[in-house]
């Protein structure tokens, strides 16, 4: 200890070198987001016979630190739609509030007629965009779940750059080569949609997690799922990834150290 | 030991994280705005027909994003079902960008119908899309378009743009991941290149085949073909053909699966 | 742009037909974008029947043609006969894979007719002698998507010598058309069992 209290607690330059400050900086340009900080991993999402299931873990990390494990990352808007986010959890929470505005806003209008999740993820994919071209992006990837203006069940992707894109069935991040490929098997295009049954879907979305979580590592076996259906949404916040096996862990040979 | 590893002529000073001077300059952006979507598109017209096609697979990177995005559009149609449309347009390469051109373009159409009371000749159309590229000059929309449609005189006319707005009116044009396979192809199937009337002289003699307006069911079987070849050696590209045709009844869409691995 | 096999330019395809097998080649060298000469063949003979054809750096064209000149000749003298494609495919990429963290920046390309067999042979190789045993048809050179395109395209099985000769010329010319660092004439050979025909084709000299 010296006689510099303002250098109290801190790391010693002499040891680690200068503090950067530079994220302190108050004057000159103005920063936008490089790098998303505190992020969310996978959203995935099925569509089946009369609605569509959606799932994500509770997990927000920050870089390798698995930091806050009970985040919510099922948004639901209304009774029209779930959005799924992954990516920068701060940028997920402004989106966040502006999907409440609207929502408020949308609910004291007099026209009558709800947005549904078709016209939430144009909406959504259109701020992306605008945000992306003024080279401030939302640093996220979400998916939106629901039904379109036909009643049809609808599932659409939107990312950082404002790119769309739509399936029966999507993931974001990890999940896009991990669930993706268990989904495509389980529900392969020649199976029509109306042959696969809430309870398919749903199983199918807990066998990914639990891929997931056994191979993502920053993923969480606590996650958030919700079936949209003509009923209404169901979310379920507070689910627990069941029946895991780490069997398989002792036969794996070969990292690090490890030669035999 | 540490303390010469971790010395720094800069910082004499004692250590206030905040009264460190900020000798950081302007900091490089790393975000980049743009993404490749790969796929490819293809026109060519005919006598009173145009036909524009384009692959529905969207990628990025090595992943394949869905199996069915179009990227052939109907513009200055009806929003949902594109009834009402005299134009058609591609666009391949950022798909965003893509979209946003789509609707800019599609808007304008719609306006001019509004204003004029009559609709938008493709020509005319046609400068009006070169405009709106080169108005993003320094921020290109990143995307290779082609419009498609009938002229004054109800030829089939098609023109091929590059991202910031240079355009010509062609016979036939491939833009996008392929188009390097694909138009060379073209040059030879469609525009006759290289091609030379049997016995009609020796050397510098020997007469040229003149390119004719084809039939329909020609150009949609070389589309076909030109697909199904580039479908063999470019990764970007499968999944499945989407086929618009405009003549003067109206517009046509034919789907048409392609190897999806 | 700066890609070592990007300088000179050139273009090489090999089709397989009935009974026969097809080899062909640009003319261009150049250096970038500047046409240097427009009589710069890329195939040569090392056998009866036995083509290479070699893109890349020119001044690597020509070391890998003398030093497989001298191979296939030392090869010749050795066992008292003609070496078969097949072997020289073996000798090719053995021998660039002996560079192989200093290669020669060429794509090789090999066609013939087995002497024995009387099987029609066509392969080509990395630059590092990895080998690609097709048998429809070989590209390489600056040229090489548009050659994928063009050949993709115009293929097809067991065309005779005529026809193949014809769609080996168009798929060349076409491909070199669409391609700013080849072109310049063209040179073909038909090989059939006892037979090769070599033909030059004008082409664009643009």
């Amino acid at each position: 200890m010296n006689h510099f209290p303002g250098t109290w607690g801190r790391p010693r330059d002499d040891v680690y070198g200068p503090y950067d400050a530079s994220y302190l900086r108050s004057t000159g340009p103005k920063a936008h987001t490089q790098s998303p900080a505190v992020t969310g991993t996978s959203v995935i999402a099925v569509k089946f016979n009369g609605g569509v299931a959606i799932a994500a873990d509770n997990l927000a990390s920050y870089g390798s630190l698995a930091r806050f494990t009970d985040v919510k990352r099922l948004r639901v808007f209304g009774n029209a739609a779930v959005v799924g986010f992954s990516g920068d959890v701060s940028d997920m929470q402004y989106i966040d509030r502006l999907l409440e505005s609207m929502d408020i806003r949308e609910n004291y209008s007099a026209h009558g007629n709800q947005l549904n999740a078709k016209n939430l993820h144009t909406y959504l994919s259109k701020v992306l965009y605008k945000r992306r071209s003024e080279f401030n992006p939302l640093w996220n990837h979400i998916l939106v779940a629901g039904f379109d203006g036909d009643k049809k069940p609808f599932l659409s992707s939107a990312d950082l750059l404002g790119t769309t894109f739509s399936a029966p069935h999507l993931a974001t991040g990890f999940g896009a080569h991990l669930a993706v490929p268990i989904l495509r098997r389980l529900f392969p295009e020649e199976r029509p949609i109306d042959e696969i049954t809430k309870e398919d879907a749903v199983s199918a979305l807990r066998d990914c997690l639990k891929v997931l979580w056994y191979r993502d590592a920053r993923s969480l076996d606590k996650y958030s799922l919700a079936v949209i259906t003509h009923e209404g949404i169901e979310v379920q916040e507070d689910q627990q990834i069941e029946a895991q096996s780490w069997a398989f862990a002792e036969t794996i040979k070969g990292y690090g150290a490890q030669v035999v | 030991m540490a303390s010469i590893i971790g010395h720094n002529p800069h910082s004499n000073s004692i250590g206030y994280s905040f009264s460190q001077p900020t000798n950081a300059g302007n900091k490089e952006h790393s975000f980049y705005p743009y993404t490749d979507n790969g796929g490819s598109v293809l026109g060519i017209t005919g006598k009173d027909f145009a036909v524009l096609a384009g692959d529905t697979r969207s990628t990025s990177g090595y992943n394949i994003n869905s199996r069915y995005v179009p990227k052939v559009f109907k513009i200055g149609g009806d929003q949902e079902t594109g009834e009402g449309a005299h134009i058609l347009l591609s666009v391949v390469g950022f798909a965003a960008d893509g979209l946003a051109l789509k609707e800019r373009l599609d808007a304008v159409v719609k306006m001019y119908k509004y204003q004029h009371g009559k609709p938008m000749s493709v020509r005319a159309c046609a400068q009006r899309l070169s405009t709106i590229l080169y108005g993003k000059r320094f921020f290109p929309y990143y995307v290779q378009a082609i419009l498609a449609g009938l002229d004054e005189e109800g030829k089939g006319a098609l023109y091929g743009y590059d991202p910031v707005g240079s355009y010509e009116r062609e016979q036939c044009r491939a833009a996008g991941a392929a188009s390097s396979l694909i138009m060379p192809f073209l040059d030879n199937q469609v525009n006759l290149k290289n091609q030379y009337i049997p016995g009609s002289g020796e050397g510098h003699a020997l007469e040229a085949k003149k390119p004719e307006p084809m039939p329909r069911d020609t150009v949609e079987q070389v589309v076909r073909d030109a697909f199904t070849s580039a479908v063999e050696r470019h990764i970007e590209v499968g999944d499945g053909l989407q086929m618009l045709i405009i003549t003067a009844d109206g517009i046509e869409e034919i789907y048409h699966p392609l190897k999806k691995d | 742009m700066s890609s070592p096999f990007d300088i000179n330019g050139g273009a090489c395809v090999a089709m397989v037909g009935k009974d026969c097998v097809a080899i062909a080649c640009d003319l261009r060298l150049g250096m970038q974008a500047l046409t240097v000469s427009n009589n710069f063949p890329k195939i040569f003979n090392f056998a009866p029947g036995t083509y290479l054809g070699l893109t890349g750096l020119a001044t690597d064209v020509s070391t890998v043609s003398d030093l497989f000149r001298y191979k296939v000749n030392m090869y010749r003298l050795r066992e008292e006969r003609h070496i078969a494609p097949q072997t020289l495919a073996n000798l090719v990429s053995s021998s660039l894979y002996e560079r192989r963290f200093g290669p020669y920046f060429v794509s090789p390309v090999i066609a013939g007719i087995n002497n024995t067999t009387g099987k029609p042979f066509i392969c080509g190789f990395d630059s590092i002698g990895c080998i690609d045993f097709a048998k429809d048809f070989i590209v390489s050179g600056t040229a090489s998507d548009q050659l994928f395109g063009t050949c993709e395209g115009l293929w097809e099985p067991d065309l005779s010598p005529e026809n193949l000769f014809e769609t080996i010329s168009q798929a060349l010319l076409s491909a070199v058309d669409r391609d700013a660092l080849s072109g310049w004439g063209a040179q073909v050979y038909i090989i059939e069992k006892d037979k090769v025909t070599q033909r030059l084709l004008k082409g664009r000299q643009d």
